[in-house]
């Protein structure tokens, strides 16, 4: 039966509306549900933008009732939720959320979630799409896809369709990422899987495409042309507070965050533009620039472009920190690097010879992620000598949090007889012009999931590609008879000097932030 | 004292007063010495009136109003018949905190203009907006002779309350006239149209699933319930369900003395049925419908009530929209 048209549905919003649908969650008794998932719900949910007769089944091993489970989630709600908790709305939202007890690996569990959702479609007097979130440990996908497959809840029936969202990490190599997208291919497709990267849905992510190509000023410069360098950082001042060095010392700055949040930013910042705005077409850009980057092969390639280093003992906002090997849960004798500076090079004829300088670390004095895209100089300016014109370059900052926003730094005549120059910052900041608060990324991410919208989340050919990447530079770390050396920074310090030597080698600095 | 009635501690509330001719000067006087102050401006805000009584009750809005959009607001008190001719001005700053410490500020620029006529409106307007920002102008009350095409041509977005207008038939010519001239290439946003808001959402929820939109067709009437003043909000929204469901369904207007501008909204045909209802202090709607023996019941937001909340809202949501320009016919011709 062809789907009728809702003649109410205005067709003149500027997103697409969510469909009527049952969201699956995996692992609902984790932190994940807890403190973002459910909100961001409740908050589309206040938002009036939750689809009519819409259901969230909670999927874990507890013993738990639909009330219990309810009971704990509004805990988390009232303290998690953007926009404030309110008993009534809770009172009603509650109600679509139920609790499915089963082991991960159990087929009869998986029937009998079939049977549940079967039951709600039998309520609403028409069956609903599906949409399965793995917010379990990533071991635990494998096995939840498979049990998937083999209860028959990965189709759609009567027209619906069946999703499912993947959180990250996506593999932990290339060949582990390859195996689970095997796993994810033979139960679901392509265009059915949503994996998750919550910085795509970062309100000024999202802004680099409008930035580069609705503003004629940005994207004739936007080459190697009129560019020198791009820098992209992403600082955190913490270190491994909460046990959360069992699951970082596994895997380290290049895989928890160049792999996937970085690289994505880079394919945003270097991609062509899109022919259109669907899905595929802002992917296919993407993907460009990932397989574009020049590969790292080897330990002398890696040593040159790449520092990894880790934490001494030190101090962030004057308060003392013990050194990365010394934190809870990480190995005395850990090779894994919290922090990593890399010289990329994308071997495209936009960006030849313009170095991509990333760095990513903990313990550092401040928490950001910003993007500082480097002009260069003018060949010749008459009234300034090249001292004055040392580090003056026009710089374009497209800060992604926190107050995320876009700074453009220019030269200015300073006022007076004498022509001297100075550097002035023209600021703009989203939470001082929009008072308005923006979503959280998960909102967006959910809605666009159950719109059927996928330009926000990685493909597969996307996490491959950034996996066969970064697997030459761990190859070289971990696997050869050479390997580069792991460097050292005090905690609270803006990382190792190797790699300030990194830009400095190239006549360059990194942005004191 | 001024012929509204204003006297002048109410004045005092619109900031400094100014000399017009100084208003630039003064405005970067206020920005002076006080490096903890960020001016912020997307828009050009501009409400008009020519109701003295209203200058005040303005003038605390666009406080509300420049706290979530960032603006160079004017406030314009227009008193055409005032004499002897005179026009006055303020300036102060709208500011908020901004992370514990800084504020962020918008300016605020108000007029008194008596006895002026329309191109002086035209020229305080012009002479002092924030250059190169949309230009907003919140028309408040009938569109009168100073509302003409020097002014409209220049307007990026025009803001009205059809449900305040005295002879809504004769306004809305008036409006399509300013809409379809060769000039007037405004964006309208009319608040008795953003009113319903929330009531057009639930709907749509209401006929989400294929049942409820496979009985569309068996729908007859339309019940709307509202507050007294609220006439026009509940036909605009009876003419969009008549719209969107190419049909002539039966429209009974019911009015109330309190209570929120809409109250309720029934679509009724055999054996389907579709409710939206607010009750009077609750920030939800309850929405329900029935096919034949299948009922189900739902709880959605309502919109926000007071006219500072709902051209916030309106702003937030800026983007062009050509439903209620296609709409306008069906209204007048229920306004017959």
């Amino acid at each position: 039966m062809p789907e009728l048209e809702n003649p109410f549905q205005e067709t003149l919003l500027s997103r697409h509306r969510a469909e009527p649908c049952s969201v699956v969650i995996f692992g609902a008794t984790g932190d994940l549900t807890h403190r973002k998932l459910i909100p961001a719900i409740y908050n589309i949910a206040a938002a009036g933008d939750l689809p009519p007769q819409f259901k969230v089944v909670g999927f874990a091993r507890r013993d738990k009732t639909d009330e219990g489970f309810r009971t704990e989630l509004e805990t988390g709600n009232r303290q998690n939720s953007r926009q404030g908790h309110n008993d009534e709305l809770w009172k009603s939202f509650s109600q679509c959320i139920h609790y499915h007890r089963s082991e991960f690996e159990d087929l009869e569990g998986y029937k009998a979630l079939g049977r549940l959702l079967d039951q709600f479609d039998a309520e609403r007097g028409a069956p609903a799409n599906r949409l399965f979130y793995l917010a379990a440990a990533p071991e635990a996908f494998r096995p939840i896809l498979e049990m998937i497959r083999a209860a028959g809840l990965n189709q759609g029936t009567n027209g619906k369709w069946a999703r499912v969202v993947c959180e990250k990490p996506f593999g932990k190599d290339l060949a582990t990422a390859q195996g689970l997208n095997a796993v994810v291919a033979a139960t679901f497709a392509e265009k059915d899987t949503y994996r998750i990267d919550h910085y795509l849905g970062k309100e000024t992510a999202q802004n680099i495409m409008v930035l580069r190509f609705a503003n004629s000023i940005f994207e004739p410069n936007w080459n190697s042309r009129y560019i020198d360098h791009v820098q992209i950082t992403c600082a955190e001042n913490l270190g491994m507070e909460g046990g959360r060095g069992g699951y970082y010392d596994t895997a380290g700055a290049l895989r928890d965050m160049v792999q996937n949040h970085l690289l994505q930013l880079v394919s945003l910042v270097a991609m062509e533009p899109p022919t259109d705005l669907s899905a595929d077409s802002v992917r296919d850009e993407k993907v460009k620039v990932i397989r574009a980057l020049r590969p790292l092969v080897g330990p002398e390639a890696v040593g040159k472009n790449v520092v990894r280093a880790q934490y001494t003992a030190g101090s962030v906002d004057g308060v003392a920190r013990v050194g990365y090997r010394q934190e809870d849960r990480v190995n005395p004798e850990s090779t894994t690097e919290p922090y990593v500076a890399l010289r990329l090079m994308i071997d495209t004829w936009r960006w030849q010879g313009v170095p991509f300088y990333i760095r990513v670390g903990k313990q550092l004095p401040k928490k950001a992620t910003e993007i500082s895209v480097h002009f260069k100089k003018p060949p010749q300016v008459p009234f300034a000598t090249s001292s004055m014109l040392k580090n003056s370059e026009n710089t374009l900052v497209i800060r992604i949090q926190p107050d995320e926003g876009i700074a453009l730094r220019i030269l200015c005549k300073q006022p007076g007889q004498a022509m001297s120059m100075q550097q002035v910052k023209m600021d703009f900041r989203y939470s001082s012009s929009f008072g308005k608060a923006s979503p959280e990324a998960y909102e967006r991410l959910l809605l666009d999931a159950m719109a059927g919208d996928a330009t926000l989340f990685a493909r597969r050919d996307e996490v491959e590609n950034a996996w066969r990447f970064v697997d030459e530079i761990e190859k070289a770390w971990h696997k050869s008879d050479t390997p580069p050396p792991m460097h050292e920074y005090p905690a609270g310090s803006w990382g190792p000097k190797e790699a300030d030597d990194l830009l400095r080698a190239d006549g360059r600095e990194w942005r004191l932030l | 004292m001024l012929s509204s009635n204003l006297n002048d501690s109410d004045l005092d509330r619109l900031g400094l007063e100014t000399p017009i001719a100084r208003i630039d000067r003064a405005l970067k006087q206020l920005w002076e010495g006080d490096e903890a102050k960020t001016r912020a401006s997307l828009i050009n805000l501009a409400i008009y009136t020519e109701d003295g009584c209203q200058l005040m009750t303005d003038n605390e809005l666009l406080d509300h109003v420049a706290a979530q959009h960032a603006c160079r607001a004017l406030l314009i008190l227009a008193l055409p018949e005032a004499q002897p001719p005179r026009a006055r001005a303020w300036i102060q700053a709208l500011c908020r905190p901004y992370q514990g410490k800084q504020v962020v500020c918008s300016e605020q620029i108000s007029f008194v203009l008596e006895g002026g006529d329309a191109a002086q409106v035209q020229n305080i307007v012009f002479a002092h907006l924030d250059s190169d920002l949309p230009l907003v102008v919140w028309w408040q009350g009938d569109l009168s002779k100073n509302f003409e095409e020097r002014l409209y041509s220049r307007i990026d977005t025009l803001i009205i309350d059809s449900s305040r207008w005295s002879d809504p038939a004769h306004q809305f010519d008036a409006l399509l006239a300013a809409m379809n001239a060769e000039t007037g290439g405004f964006d309208v946003r009319d608040l008795a149209w953003t009113r319903s808001h929330f009531m057009r959402t639930a709907l749509a929820t209401c006929f989400q699933d294929a049942t409820s939109c496979q009985n569309l067709a068996r729908l007859q009437s339309i019940r709307i319930t509202h507050l007294t003043g609220q006439r026009t909000t509940a036909l605009l929204l009876a003419a969009w369900i008549n719209q969107r469901l190419k049909a002539a369904l039966s429209v009974e207007l019911i009015e109330k003395d309190t209570g929120p501008a809409l109250q309720g909204l029934v679509l009724e045909g055999p054996g389907v049925r579709g409710e939206v209802r607010r009750e009077c202090d609750s920030c939800f709607v309850r929405v329900s419908s029935t096919c034949g023996e299948n009922t189900r019941e739902e709880l959605l937001p309502a919109d926000v009530d007071s006219d500072a909340e709902l051209v916030s809202e309106l702003l937030s949501r800026f983007h062009g929209s050509t439903l209620y320009s296609s709409m306008l016919p069906f209204v007048r011709s229920m306004l017959k």
